[in-house]
């Protein structure tokens, strides 16, 4: 393309009110809001309008106008209306149609707390409704590796974030580390790569905070054991839950994009107590009776509630920075 | 008069040293918006028509700040969008307050009277109402009914807490002067402060296009509604701008006198013209064309332009510049006359 159609998109693209797309010579390519442009090069916010890129115009191949234009929009709504005046009750500039929401998926109470105190919401019966960044989310206890599906056909939203606790695989993981996965992987060797666009807005929010970006992997029971841990840790692998392979793999079949966030709890080298193998969503009463049952089970629990605290902040200060992210998927809509 | 004597004096301070620094360009209203959601679509307006991404960002608090620091106009103007749907607005209004800037916060009233218990009563900050006129225009232009009723008694409410309140009007082409006079009677009733008029801009991407005034349609539009002025109307404005869009005067556009800061930047070059962004205020004021805008430049989007935010910095300008020009606004002031 002559550098003269690249300047004349490029003026364009300033003008529009709409995501671009652009296509650099490298072939890769960059959605965005076009703000300003300048003699050699254009300045652009990405889909969340979180990040500001410069792009140089000499890198530029081509410009698509991907987005809808949101001046064309208010005037054909103008038309439509022209004479007679709107309701009283119409929502705000852009509320045009109610986005779809964002599903939070956790499996024990515990981790929910940590959501709802993200959200500053309170849990209502196992499940918590409030607003990140304008986006509206809601989260669910689900259990361990069930309920994802019947969540996601019940909710039906624009984005399903798995999100809770995980046991450490690699040795430099402490307590409350968190590890976005690029890949989710089931104990039968399947692997789900997480969706480009969500995970690269999460981990550019994310930045900052102890994470780390890797595999994890999906155990059909609790690796409570550290020998247990260290027969699933391989490399690339940092950390295993239960419930994020079903999530992943429900919501591709829903078509729906997906995060998966855990804070470690355990790390490599250390064992839960046996009451942690049983499958609940609140382990309250079984970790009383183990308290009760001799000094070194009450230091070991006393540990695992400092754990359990230094995880469930990690995953609460993760959620409130993921806001902007999560509306990457509102952007692709 | 309309604005307080406080106000005045540290206003004209301000002018004063920079007269005496003979700096060429320096802001007298910095035009703040931090955010571009809006709760209406009004039918002249081009703010807000951006993605919904873009219009659920704001600025936060240390930013606004931080964007008044650097421009340093001692008057500072929160528009949008619509200021009040930023949860932090109360807290913005009163860091710029703290720092004895003159905030003047624009909005269309459907969210102020809830809002007040967060904020408190200043010297230092004014809510200026956007009342285009009496109830079936304003509802008209605003695009839905009931709007008037709502801001009238969300003035009501913030009079009777101590809030000062002014008003903020834009005209278009069919406004009567008439009705309009009889609007501003019924705004002095209410007890307001002061009014602003002003035309609109014809925003190259508002919905309606074909209201929009030219510059002989404001200067017969405005002679007529401010021809022999009542004493009882108080404007918010420079004598000398009201006689500019009467046509008795003419002054050139001081573009930077209004620099405007929302989530892109500082605007290139004014609050209405969106050629670019400047990442600092320094490079908007030093690396800006200016000779490309105003009248005289012949650009054609500047030709029917008479807005408040160009031309007010240069009617203020002009009363202290010359000794006879500010003569002549202090008898306006006195007399009422225009």
């Amino acid at each position: 393309m002559t550098e003269a159609r690249i300047a004349e998109l490029v003026d364009r693209a300033f003008d529009y009110r709409g995501y671009v797309t652009l296509r650099r010579s490298d072939g890769s390519e960059l959605v965005g809001f076009v703000y300003d442009r300048g003699a050699s090069h254009l300045d652009l916010f990405d889909e969340t309008a979180t990040r500001r890129t410069r792009v140089p115009l000499a890198e530029i191949a081509d410009i698509a106008f991907t987005g809808e234009d949101a001046a064309r929009k208010s005037q054909d709504i103008w038309e439509r209306r022209k004479g007679k005046p709107e309701p009283r009750e119409t929502p705000a500039h852009g509320d045009w149609a109610d986005p779809a929401k964002v599903l939070v998926l956790v499996a024990l109470e515990q981790e929910l707390r940590s959501v709802a105190r993200a959200l500053g919401a309170a849990r209502r019966g196992g499940v918590v409704r409030g607003r990140l960044s304008g986006s509206e989310v809601v989260a669910l206890a689900v259990g361990m590796g069930e309920g994802a599906r019947r969540a996601l056909a019940e909710q039906r939203p624009r984005l399903v974030v798995s999100c809770g606790f995980s046991g450490g695989l690699d040795a430099a993981l402490a307590p409350g580390d968190l590890v976005l996965a690029t890949a989710v992987r089931s104990t039968g060797g399947d692997a789900l790569a997480a969706p480009e666009s969500p995970r690269q807005a999460a981990a550019a929010a994310l930045d900052g905070l102890r994470c780390v970006q890797g595999e994890l992997v999906c155990a059909t029971s609790v690796a409570a054991s550290r020998e247990e841990k260290r027969a699933l840790a391989s490399p690339g692998a940092l950390a295993v839950d239960m419930e994020s392979y079903p999530v992943a793999q429900a919501a591709g079949e829903a078509g729906v994009p997906w995060l998966a966030l855990r804070a470690i709890i355990d790390p490599l080298e250390s064992s839960l107590p046996p009451f942690t193998r049983e499958a609940r969503r609140d382990y309250f009463w079984p970790a009383l009776r183990y308290a009760f049952s001799g000094p070194r089970a009450a230091a070991g629990l006393v540990r695992l509630a400092r754990n359990a605290s230094r995880a469930g902040a990690a995953l609460e200060a993760a959620l409130r920075r993921l806001g902007p992210a999560l509306a990457v998927a509102e952007a692709h809509r | 008069m309309a604005i307080p004597a406080g106000q005045m004096m540290a206003v004209g301070r301000y002018l004063l040293k920079q007269r005496l620094a003979r700096r060429e360009r320096y802001p007298l209203v910095l035009m703040l918006e931090p955010l571009f959601r809006c709760n209406l679509s009004c039918t002249g307006c081009g703010k807000i028509q951006y993605p919904v991404q873009l219009l659920r960002r704001q600025l936060s608090v240390e930013e606004c700040v931080s964007a008044s620091d650097e421009c340093g106009a001692p008057i500072v103007s929160v528009a949008g969008g619509e200021p009040l749907l930023h949860p932090q607005i109360a807290d913005i209004a009163r860091a710029l307050a703290d720092r004895r800037r003159f905030v003047y916060l624009c909005t269309n009233a459907i969210l102020l009277e809830r809002k007040l218990d967060e904020f408190e009563p200043s010297k230092y900050l004014s809510f200026s109402v956007h009342m285009d006129g009496p109830r079936a225009e304003h509802d008209h232009s605003v695009c839905r009914e009931g709007v008037y009723d709502v801001a009238v008694k969300a003035i009501r409410a913030a009079l009777a807490r101590g809030f000062r309140v002014t008003t903020n009007t834009t005209l278009f082409e069919g406004s009567d002067p008439e009705r309009m006079r009889h609007f501003f009677d019924d705004m002095m009733e209410l007890g307001v402060e002061g009014m602003m008029v002003s035309p609109g801009y014809s925003y190259e991407k508002a919905p309606d296009q074909e209201h929009f005034l030219r510059r002989e349609r404001s200067h017969q539009l405005f002679a007529r509604m401010l021809g022999s002025p009542k004493r009882s109307w108080s404007f918010n404005q420079s004598p000398l701008f009201l006689q500019f869009l009467m046509g008795k005067r003419d002054f050139e556009c001081t573009p930077w006198g209004n620099p405007t800061y929302n989530i892109f930047g500082w605007q290139r070059p004014c609050y209405l013209l969106q050629d670019g962004y400047a990442k600092s205020f320094r490079e908007l004021m030093e690396e800006t064309d200016w000779s490309r805008y105003g009248r005289k430049s012949g650009n054609p989007r500047c030709q029917d332009c008479m807005v408040h935010c160009g031309f007010e910095p240069s009617a203020v300008r002009a009363a202290f510049e010359s000794p006879q020009a500010m003569a002549e606004t202090v008898a306006s002031l006195v007399t009422g006359r225009l």
